[in-house]
């Protein structure tokens, strides 16, 4: 009886091992060759990998004559399949490499083996054809829908495990938010998004990371009950706009509402809000940590019906973890970090002909650099005392401790995220004014390096 | 000269698994149903069914070149033998009577490995056809770094 098509995950059976498979091969003299393989693994539906731990024939051959023959059994019925292989590659590393060996390794400590049986390669091999084998039982074959949901895990799944393991190797804050914005574009391309982190003393969000946007608006701010962004932020709960209406597009109120305050400063102290001005879709979720909101994950898009529940969900579960990461950011101290630095030493000037001219405004704690706004606020103290040592002590090394003790930068004692500011002021540096730099040091520790000379005005409030 | 050990080895209810290639040399695998050493211990004969075994016996009648590796399921131990085809014809009663005695030696190493005996008894086995090896090689192929050493 000719069935529909067989796919590999069709075989799912006889992936597990429990029966062991043969494997067919050919020397270039033409001499066949037929052994065992312990297990056959599933890699995609196209491709499976045979374990290399021994040069034997099989090897040999396989170099000569990159075509196999694999019969595998399905032990719920002993129904035998053919797979017409052609060898591909051979992985000696990822995450496929390290599943097989691990699993090999558990085998032969068992036997006391453990230097005898190791995983050289994981060979992967192309399937051609599946087959078939007739006349092999006279019991019926299990139908092809009986299958343990628990075996092929859907892509999204795997690719959230994936994200899960990335965000969890990230060492510090600022990573820990570009792999999540950069994770969310390669596995379900969301070209465009930015991460917003609430400032629950101003009552407003502030933009600390973007992707996608040719500018990045880090240090635009939105404030809580704003369009979609501030809206999600008071509600706690995830939001999806479709079909976007151009003036409910974006909390681009932010703009307005900066062309709206009197006095030519005030205007340009305000960046504008990353964005797509044709944008079709919008979702925001809140980064929840307990009950409060940490901050809002944005994405957008220019198609119709691209952002939906599906999403939305995967966004959500994203957020999660970076609600958690950001929370055990806030908490780790920098203790460990002795407050006096190495002598400090002045930077290279490698054109005295070059200079920045940094302007400080006491009246809202703001810097403008070469007429430009810069930043405000604490980011914006915290760059005032840095760039002062610098010029009164020529200091070049900082730390984070000694900053967070500082009275006059009035940063809250107690749970302040104090990287996150340190992020948005490197941030803003690296696009307004790249030859000033904040380069890390190592945890709670960072040096300011500079290639140009630095000047510095303050105007009283 | 097959060594005695393989002779006793092909005695204990193995499983058997042949190897073929065809005019471009892309290899076919199958399963065997029965094997025994001839007097001379030259020679094997093993049984195949058709239905199973369509390529491997058109790859034999066209270029007689065969592997077979046996392995016994309860300890896996495993050989191989190479050799050229002898003759391919349908099971004779003679053959029929060796291949009850393999079976019974064969459904009882299945068991003993925990397959079902149901399904182990629902194996077909036959109608089958008798082919004949003049064996050219024998290799140890118990798994391990030992594995492809000729005997």
């Amino acid at each position: 009886m000719e069935r529909a098509t067989l796919t590999l995950k069709d075989l799912w059976a006889c992936f597990e091992g429990i029966i062991p498979a043969t494997i067919a091969t050919c020397a270039k003299d033409g001499t066949p060759n037929i052994s065992y393989v312990s297990q056959v693994h599933y890699v995609d539906p196209e491709h499976v990998a045979i374990s290399f731990q021994f040069f034997n024939k099989t090897r040999k051959n396989i170099a000569e004559h990159p075509f196999a023959c694999v019969m595998v059994l399905d032990p719920r019925a002993i129904q035998a399949y053919r797979l017409s292989l052609k060898y591909e590659r051979s992985e000696s590393s990822g995450p496929l490499f390290h599943a097989m060996s691990l699993q090999l390794q558990a085998i032969a400590s068992h036997a006391g083996m453990s230097d005898v049986f190791r995983l050289r390669a994981a060979d992967i091999y192309a399937v051609r054809r599946i087959e078939r084998v007739e006349g092999i039982t006279s019991l019926p074959t299990p139908p092809r829908d009986e299958r343990p949901p628990s075996l092929f895990i859907e892509p999204d799944l795997h690719a959230l495990r994936v994200i899960a393991e990335r965000l969890n190797r990230t060492e510090c804050l600022g990573e820990l938010l570009e792999t999540a914005l950069h994770c969310l574009d390669e596995f379900f391309g969301l070209h465009h998004t930015m991460l917003l982190l609430v400032d629950e003393k101003r009552r407003t969000l502030q933009t600390i990371a973007s992707r996608g946007y040719q500018e990045n608006g880090v240090g635009s701010e939105v404030g809580f009950g704003e369009g979609l962004i501030g809206t999600v932020a008071i509600a706690k709960l995830p939001l999806r706009l479709s079909g976007l209406d151009h003036t409910l597009r974006y909390a681009r109120a932010v703009h307005d509402r900066a062309e709206a305050v009197s006095g030519p400063d005030a205007v340009c102290r305000e960046i504008p809000l990353p964005g797509l001005s044709n944008a079709s879709t919008q979702i925001a979720v809140p980064l929840m940590i307990r009950h409060r909101c940490l901050g809002v994950l944005v994405a957008e898009t220019l198609e119709p019906l691209r952002l939906l529940i599906r999403e939305e969900t995967l966004m959500a579960i994203v957020a999660g973890h970076l609600a958690a990461g950001i929370e055990q950011s806030a908490q780790e101290t920098e203790d460990q970090v002795p407050i006096d630095g190495p002598l400090p030493t002045p930077p290279a000037v490698r054109s005295v002909s070059s200079q920045r001219s940094f302007c400080f405004y006491h009246a809202d704690d703001c810097i403008f650099v070469d007429g430009e706004y810069l930043i405000k606020n604490v980011p914006g103290r915290i760059l005032w005392r840095i760039l002062k040592q610098h010029q009164d002590e020529q200091r070049v090394e900082f730390t984070n401790r000694e900053l967070r003790i500082d009275s006059w930068l009035g940063l809250p004692e107690w749970k302040d995220n104090f990287e996150t500011r340190l992020i948005l002021l490197r941030k803003r540096l690296e696009q307004k004014c790249p030859d000033v730099r904040l380069v890390p040091r190592g945890r709670g520790r960072f040096a300011l390096e500079t290639s140009v000379k630095i000047v510095l005005s303050e105007k009283p409030a | 000269m097959i060594p005695p050990a393989i002779v006793e080895l092909l005695r204990t209810g193995v499983s058997v698994n042949v190897g073929t290639r065809d005019a471009d040399l892309l290899p076919e695998c199958t399963r065997g149903w029965g094997i025994w050493v001839d007097d001379e211990r030259q020679a094997v004969t093993l049984l195949l069914t058709e239905s199973a075994s369509a390529q491997t016996l058109a790859n034999l009648r066209e270029n007689g070149l065969i592997a077979i590796t046996c392995s016994r399921p309860t300890d896996h131990v495993t050989c191989q033998l190479k050799g050229k085809i002898t003759h391919i014809r349908p099971a004779t009663p003679e053959d029929y009577a060796r291949q009850r005695q393999w079976r019974r030696a064969f459904l009882g190493e299945l068991i003993a490995v925990g397959v079902p005996a149901e399904q182990a008894d629902a194996i077909i086995m036959e109608p089958a056809v008798s082919v004949g090896v003049h064996v050219t090689g024998v290799f140890a192929q118990t798994p391990g770094p030992g594995a492809g050493e000729k005997v």
